[in-house]
């Protein structure tokens, strides 16, 4: 079947060259075009309500006869096959004749791509059946060739076969390829001109006319749409007025398209519309999304194609009757036709609105008094996508200058609390009215500048200096930025002042429980029979959790995350998180952290790292396994990680300490690309290796004690994505360096490592696990949830080998640490253990241990220094590294007996940590051997 | 639509390009400014697999001997793991079959294992052929592709198999449609019964 499609690509498109070609010879000339640059692009566009599918085919051709050349073609399946084929000059007659005989065959018609621009592509249907196919253009080498794709239709999605990803019908398959290539060699091509037809055509029926396709948007600016290369670029809202009364202006806007636009007249402001379009669209939707496709406004001269803009404009205006404004105080003035133009785009209306009448303007602080278009339809815009009819775009004859206003609508946000009073005086008491879900690009206009509260308090003449202080430029630049973090800043500090509020508020349940876990925590972490400093933060972290949960129970705060209902989930959680960081972890901090040294001085960690760094402190990075291409940091970005480190010390809260950790990270990997080879790429094999030469110059212990500190009190769900791995790797690396043997291979490393983590692990997910079933989070996920189901049931079974291998420890001293965790474990599996640990226990007492050179590990834990001193002697000559020694144990039995003695002890507590720890280690390099030597004991 | 997020790991011998692999697999993403920016060691894409969003967390690891111990901590919770080796070095495919033992071991249950053989552009200078390997990972019933980070081949595959091994064993809660193997349960079954 595949092959037959090909034959027909040949058979129809051939001719048809050929048929111009002969023709005469300006047809020659246009056939030469095509050859050479043919411009070819598909534009698809399926009507939802019915199956019939039209493909429109777009040649434009430009020539240096200045001949131009459109042909389309149109396809509609419910008409059978029916092409039509124009052209703008006299070759329809020609044309037509090739369409005849296309039709003919009947069959899918397609186009030798070979020619054309690589990743120009056709999209093909079979009229039997269907099932389509896209051909891609792989380029003009010799080697090219059309790739075909075949796209199958499952009944309501469409999908390339090859790949997975399913769409909804074939412009969204078309438009997701053209962005991202998944199966396909290639992007798609859509040429630029093209994307202008699809923006001029928001504007025309679902399904246009072939000769729709024909003429160029007169008012179309080219350049522009080579702007519109796809990438989500955040797009700030700029506010600005004609009269230079306010502007807000989008930093990343002034960084692609520098700030020459705000002295000379735009030619179009469409671009940003363009991406704001691109990124609400992409956003979730939200209640008020058909509002604001109805209010969707334009501030300039009315849009062409909003003929009753008039009436709009009266209506808006009856609706404002009382227009005060505060921060612009230069339109104050009724409005009137002749208005500056001024460009007002909803950005993100809080649900209230949308059964609000008009907008009421927070407080009555800063209404506007342009006028309000409310009567523009917007049928271009599919109902699925209602976001994006908020974004249409302003095609009306340019402003002065991109004024773009938004303003947010009083209602849902609630008033500030009795206690917030500190913040209002920061950030003004819009601010705080502000959607708590904006984004960094959601600008408010009366909190560009910190104005009096009170509006009786201004002026007149105060209001013209605000005016032109806020006309200049670099005022705005500042403004927009510091009010992008303020905004962000201003919801967390909204909780946290709730929190604090609700934290002091006497006989309050949440009051009352952070009062018990600051008894409880305070009162813990000192006992002496309470060794392990993690077991206590993990108590920490699980009141933390509790804590959370009441902090949840409160109504003030669901109303308050209520509010916040669009924020996404995880800035939610990180929110709230962080408020108990401030009420609850803050004041225990400094008491958490020397118990927490306290612990890590006890196990011998903090000895150990202060040994090791200095053994290990003058290696370079390939000594450590690094490769040579990748850099290091130098003196001063040394400096500035120690500045990070010291930093990240400082601060209370984990996942502001995770921030930091990542800075750092990012750092270090800044310095291994800065002189290494274009293209090079650095993972893991790279990395850990810099990491670990960073930390060995840095304060190893401090560094330690807050890897452990965000480790164990880390809301588990901050643990998933980059956060966790970068901690993971410092985690990794000081594991690494702690228990570094200079002669040894890891072996006993990897038991305790899998140990540790085990238990981390095992705790982190049943937290996480525990603190997604409340009930009252907000932030629940419904998908999540049952992850973690599966995540905690399997975590039951992995707490089987923990057990086990807690278990196969105990023959180890220094393994003491997980008497817990020995205390749980099966009572059959201690009987069941107990006559092959006193066996090995009357050989050797340490598996590893006893290997250990003692002259250079003179700082290893105390617990290993129990056995070796015995044995050390006997060893010393033999033993290589634990893997070759290994390989070679059959070589070590004959070379006498102390040595075969000490080897047999070292086979058989080999296996019984095969059996009960399943040291990996000692599986790869010779499991079988063990067996053996286990055997024949 | 659901988004699932999957843990993927990296495992395999320095050298054999588990980095280029996923530079490669994330390079065209839709969204760059969801990608994480630090480094190629933690890398982040998501794809539509069906009706669900897969989002893949990968996680790259240090193929050095002497971090192998380390390991644990980074395959931990792992959906899936790829295992990469060299075709051009024999050496990167026994330690391979080593990896492969310790997630039986170690790794969590029902984890997916993706062999790849990268470095399929270099067939001259080949020496794992690739029906050994095939062999092998049919016998651990483990998704083998040879895979070229230098010309993309495969590359989209490998994840593409991954998301469907996820599914059945995820849904179907146990029944083995799919092709990952089930390492955990039945590892720790014959690891008590040969205690």
């Amino acid at each position: 079947m595949e092959n037959m499609h090909h034959a027909n690509i040949r058979a129809v498109m051939f001719p048809f060259f050929e048929f111009v070609y002969s023709k005469n010879k300006l047809s020659l000339s246009v056939c030469l075009s095509v050859c050479l640059s043919v411009c070819l692009s598909v534009c698809l566009s399926v009507s939802p309500c019915c199956h019939s599918l039209s493909l429109s085919l777009s040649l434009s051709l430009s020539l240096s006869l200045s001949l131009s050349l459109s042909l389309s073609l149109s396809l509609s399946l419910s008409l059978s096959l029916s092409l039509s084929l124009s052209l703008s000059l006299s070759l329809s007659l020609s044309l037509s004749l090739s369409l005849s005989l296309s039709l003919s065959l009947s069959l899918s018609l397609s186009l030798s791509l070979s020619l054309s621009l690589s990743q120009s592509f056709l999209v093909l249907e079979d009229t039997s059946s269907q099932p389509s196919l896209l051909c891609v253009s792989a380029g003009t080498e010799p080697e090219a060739r059309v790739l075909d794709y075949h796209i199958t239709y499952s009944g309501t999605v469409l999908q390339l076969s090859e790949s997975r990803l399913c769409f909804a019908d074939l412009a969204q398959l078309v438009l997701f390829y053209s962005l991202t290539r998944d199966v396909l060699t290639f992007c798609l091509y859509i040429p630029p001109w093209l994307l202008s037809i699809a923006r001029q055509n928001v504007q025309l029926p679902s399904r246009p006319k072939p000769e729709s396709w024909f003429c160029k948007p007169p008012d179309l600016n080219t350049d522009d749409m080579t702007d519109l290369v796809p990438s989500v670029v955040m797009c700030s809202i700029q506010l600005s007025s004609a009269n230079g009364a306010l502007c807000v202006i989008n930093p990343l806007y002034l960084q692609q398209h520098g700030d020459s636009w705000l002295t000379h007249q735009p030619t179009s402001p469409q671009p940003c519309n363009a991406r704001r379009g691109r990124r609400m669209s992409a956003s979730r939707p939200w209640p008020g999304a058909g509002l604001q496709s109805k209010r969707a406004i334009s501030m300039e001269d009315p849009s062409p194609f909003a003929p009753t803009d008039d009436a709009g404009i009266i209506r808006a205006h009856s609706a404002e009757s009382t227009p005060i404004s505060l921060t612009l105080p230069s339109l104050t003035s009724p409005p009137s036709p002749t208005s500056p133009p001024v460009a007002v785009v909803l950005r993100r209306p809080s649900r209230d609105a949308a059964t609000g009448d008009l907008p009421k303007i927070t407080a009555g602080r800063c209404s506007l008094p342009t006028s309000i278009l409310s009567s523009s339809p917007t049928p271009h815009f599919p109902p699925t996508s209602p976001a994006l009819g908020g974004t249409r775009r302003h095609s009306g004859p340019p402003p002065q200058s991109p004024h773009r206003v938004s303003w947010v609508e009083d209602g849902v946000w609630l008033a500030p609390p009795p206690s917030s009073r500190s913040s209002s005086s920061s950030s003004s008491s819009f601010l705080l009215s502000h959607p708590p879900s904006m984004e960094l690009d959601t600008l408010s206009i009366s909190s560009i500048e910190e104005e009096p509260e009170s509006p009786a308090a201004q002026s007149p003449a105060g209001q013209q200096i605000s005016a032109q202080r806020l006309a200049d430029k670099v005022k705005n630049r500042l403004s927009a930025v510091g009010q992008a973090l303020g905004g962000l800043v201003s919801q967390q500090k909204r909780l946290i002042n709730r929190v604090t509020e609700l934290s002091d508020r006497k006989g309050g349940a949440f009051a009352e429980a952070l009062r018990g876990f600051m008894e409880t925590t305070l009162k813990g972490g000192i006992d002496p029979g309470q060794p392990r400093g993690s077991e206590f933060l993990q108590e920490v972290r699980s009141s933390l959790t509790a804590l959370r949960e009441v902090l949840l129970d409160c109504p003030e705060i669901q109303v308050l995350l209520d509010s916040m209902a669009d924020t996404p989930d995880s800035e939610m959680d990180a929110m709230v998180e962080q408020c108990l960081h401030k009420v609850a972890l803050k004041p225990v901090s400094a008491h958490l952290y020397s118990s927490l040294q306290a612990a890590r001085d006890h196990d011998g960690t903090l000895a150990n790292l202060r040994g090791h760094q200095r053994v290990l402190g003058d290696q370079g990075v390939e000594d450590l396994g690094g490769s040579a291409g990748a850099g290091v940091p130098d003196g001063p970005a040394l400096e500035r990680v120690q500045q990070r480190w010291a930093g990240m010390h400082a601060t209370y809260s984990p996942s502001k300490k995770v921030g930091v950790l990542l800075k750092v990270c990012k750092s270090v990997y800044h310095c291994m690309t800065a002189n290494a080879s274009p293209g090079s790429v650095f993972g893991a094999d790279d990395f850990l290796p810099c990491l670990t030469w960073v930390l060995l110059r840095s304060d190893l212990v401090t560094v330690q004690l807050d890897t452990d500190y965000m480790m164990e009190l880390l809301d588990p769900s901050q643990l998933q994505g980059e956060g966790g791995y970068y901690l993971t790797s410092v985690y990794a690396s000081l594991y690494y360096i702690s228990s570094f043997r200079p002669r040894l291979a890891a072996r006993q490393l990897s038991v305790e490592a899998q140990i540790s983590l085990n238990q981390w692990h095992r705790r982190r997910t049943l937290l996480c696990h525990q603190s997604r079933q409340s009930k009252n989070r907000k932030t629940l996920r419904r998908q999540q949830n049952r992850d973690g189901d599966m995540e905690a049931q399997r975590e039951c079974e992995e707490m089987n080998d923990v057990v086990e291998i807690t278990d196969g420890e105990s023959a180890a001293p220094s393994s003491g640490e997980e008497k817990e965790v020995q205390q749980q474990a099966a009572d059959e599996a201690v009987a069941r253990e107990t006559m092959s640990d006193n066996k090995a226990e009357g050989r050797s007492e340490l598996p590893g241990g006893c290997l250990l050179p003692r002259e250079q590990d003179a700082l290893s834990g105390e617990s290993e220094d129990i056995k070796p001193a015995g044995c050390g002697g006997e060893e010393q000559g033999t033993l290589e590294e634990v893997k070759e020694e290994q390989m070679e144990e059959e070589e070590q039995k004959g070379e006498g007996e102390d040595s075969r003695e000490q080897t047999r002890a070292e086979d058989e507590l080999s296996h019984v940590s095969v059996r009960r720890t399943v040291n990996h280690d000692v599986m790869w390099a010779n499991q079988e051997e063990a067996d053996a030597a286990f055997q024949s004991l | 639509m659901a988004l699932r997020e999957l843990k993927v790991c990296l495992l395999g011998e320095t050298g054999v390009g588990k980095s280029s692999i996923v530079w490669r697999f994330v390079e065209d993403s839709f969204d760059p400014n969801i990608n994480p920016t630090i480094g190629a060691s933690f890398m982040t894409k998501t794809v539509q697999y069906q009706s669900e969003l897969h989002k893949f967390l990968i996680w790259d690891t240090a193929g050095q001997e002497r971090f192998r111990a380390l390991a644990p901590m980074y395959y931990r919770g792992s959906a899936a793991a790829i295992i990469v080796y060299d075709i051009t070095k024999e050496e990167s495919f026994q330690t391979l079959k080593n990896w492969v033992k310790e997630l039986r071991q170690h790794g969590p249950p029902n984890i997916v294992v993706a062999i790849a053989g990268n470095k399929c552009d270099l067939s001259d200078a080949r020496e794992v052929s690739e029906k050994d390997a095939k062999d092998y990972a049919d016998s651990i019933h483990a998704i083998f592709v040879e895979t070229s980070a230098k010309n993309a081949t495969n590359i989209n595959e490998v994840f593409r198999e991954i998301s469907e091994c996820r599914i059945p064993v995820l849904e179907a809660s146990g029944a083995t449609s799919g092709r990952g193997f089930q390492l955990g349960r039945q590892a720790s079954e014959s690891r008590r019964t040969c205690c």
